[in-house]
């Protein structure tokens, strides 16, 4: 357990009511109340990520801020976090710094997105980060207070305030928070974490510069191309489109069995969007989303949404009722932006 | 009234820095431009249009246009590289 002396300045307030109010007039908070921070529920934090209140956990660049233990211990007690989920935060507040994230363009851009969270690892079943029923909407603790603390730490420790630093056009709910666990129990493929180097048994957090949730619908058919070509012509024409994003597609458990028990893995999904979601030139001039007039060879030009079929997450997470599943732009393209994922650390 | 709760700030006040601009040179004439486009449509129009004006009227000797990766990203070290081995001076910005 860690005695070092706390570095944020403390104020004093007569109760908890008074606490509240006292952060809303900061402006330290999402619009939402937050959990007044004490030095033992800050330090209850820290010790459950095993981490002195100076260490650093991700620098951001062009902000010169060294975002340290203590401030991300302090706006995980504000967003309502267990001192257990702490490490879970830590982790993507790694990941968010990190070059290949690129924290500047996604977190300042008028395009609006939010910092998505996947959490992957038999920790997201011990924390019940919720990966099935009503996965994007409220109702699990873990979900909705972890990522609402990376939310507070990219508001109150790095400056991205909203019409500032924050110059987001639209937004969307899931500034708010943004945090699913994959449904590894019954998921027929590996695990995103697996897939990207990890071992099963190793926790980790994925995190990915994302739009908007879009549902799609197919009660039709049962087979894997029958409910990927859905998918794939949502998919065709969304995002910035011509930005070449990565994307994230989450098939809910309906559409997980039909296309399991086709036999498809994850590669096949990735390959099958992939090869059905080209836009040709012509169309993307003639819609306003490319300059230029229509020559005849952009009829039968072709361009990819994605750059590589790797480029679309597959995660398996959503109710086992119902035949919809999601997918999720990312946010501008991946040449700004590319998903990242960190092994989370535990004492 | 006696005060019962110490809270803490969850803020980071970033370190403020000096900022140094390169020095300027007295007169354009005979000098290269780095042109960095941001890959935003028309970036590059506009910036060889600024740089056709300082050839015309300021006696700018040459040009040489670089794209970014993204807007969203700082320009790569290529660039950087290219534009220092090549240019006397530099003009960057992000537009739509």
């Amino acid at each position: 357990m860690s005695s070092a002396n706390l570095h944020s300045q403390a104020y004093e307030v007569s109760d908890t009511a008074e606490a509240i109010e006292f952060y809303y007039e900061k402006g330290w908070t999402d619009g939402l109340p937050v959990i007044p921070p004490t030095e033992a529920s800050i330090r209850a934090m820290l010790d459950a990520s095993g981490l002195e209140p100076g260490r650093e956990i991700a620098f951001i660049e062009n902000r010169q801020v060294s975002v340290t233990a203590e401030k991300v211990a302090i706006n995980a007690v504000m967003a309502g976090c267990k001192p257990e989920y702490m490490p879970v935060v830590v982790a993507a507040v790694e990941a968010i710094g990190d070059p290949l994230y690129g924290y500047h363009g996604p977190a300042a851009s008028t395009g609006g997105s939010a910092v998505l969270m996947l959490v992957n690892g038999p920790l997201a079943r011990e924390l019940e980060i919720n990966c099935g029923d009503n996965l994007f909407g409220p109702g699990w603790r873990a979900n909705a207070t972890i990522g609402r603390a990376v939310r507070l730490i990219m508001r109150n420790a790095i400056g991205t305030l909203p019409g500032k630093l924050d110059r987001s056009t639209l937004g969307h709910p899931g500034k708010y928070t943004y945090c699913i666990a994959e449904n590894e129990a019954e998921s027929p493929w590996p695990p995103v974490h697996v897939e990207r180097g990890f071992r099963p048994e190793q926790n980790a957090v994925t995190v990915f510069a994302a739009l908007a949730p879009h549902q799609i619908g197919n009660q039709l058919s049962n087979t894997a191309a029958g409910v990927l070509t859905t998918m794939a012509d949502s998919m065709r024409i969304s995002g910035s489109v011509t930005g070449q994003p990565q994307y994230a597609v989450v098939i809910a458990g309906e559409h997980m069995r039909v296309i399991g028990d086709d036999g498809w893995s994850k590669a096949d999904i990735k390959g099958f969007l992939f090869e059905h979601t080209y836009n040709s030139i012509a169309h993307l001039k003639r819609t306003n989303r490319m300059p230029g007039t229509v020559l005849l060879e952009d009829e039968t030009t072709m361009r990819p949404l994605v750059q590589t079929p790797e480029d679309i997450i597959v995660i398996a997470a959503g109710s086992k009722a119902g035949v919809f599943s999601a997918f999720i732009p990312g946010w501008g393209g991946k040449n700004a932006s590319q998903s990242v994922t960190k092994e989370i650390r535990r004492p | 009234m006696e005060r019962q709760i110490r809270v803490f700030d969850p803020t980071i006040t970033p370190k403020e820095q000096a900022l140094r601009y390169a020095p300027r040179p007295t007169s354009l004439r005979g000098k290269k431009v780095g042109l960095v486009e941001n890959t935003k449509y028309n970036s590059d129009k506009l910036l060889l249009k600024i740089g056709k004006i300082l050839q015309d009227e300021y006696g700018v000797q040459g040009m040489l246009l670089r794209r970014k990766r993204s807007s969203g990203v700082p320009a790569h070290e290529e660039i950087i590289r290219d534009i220092l081995a090549e240019c006397d001076v530099v003009i960057a910005g992000v537009g739509d």
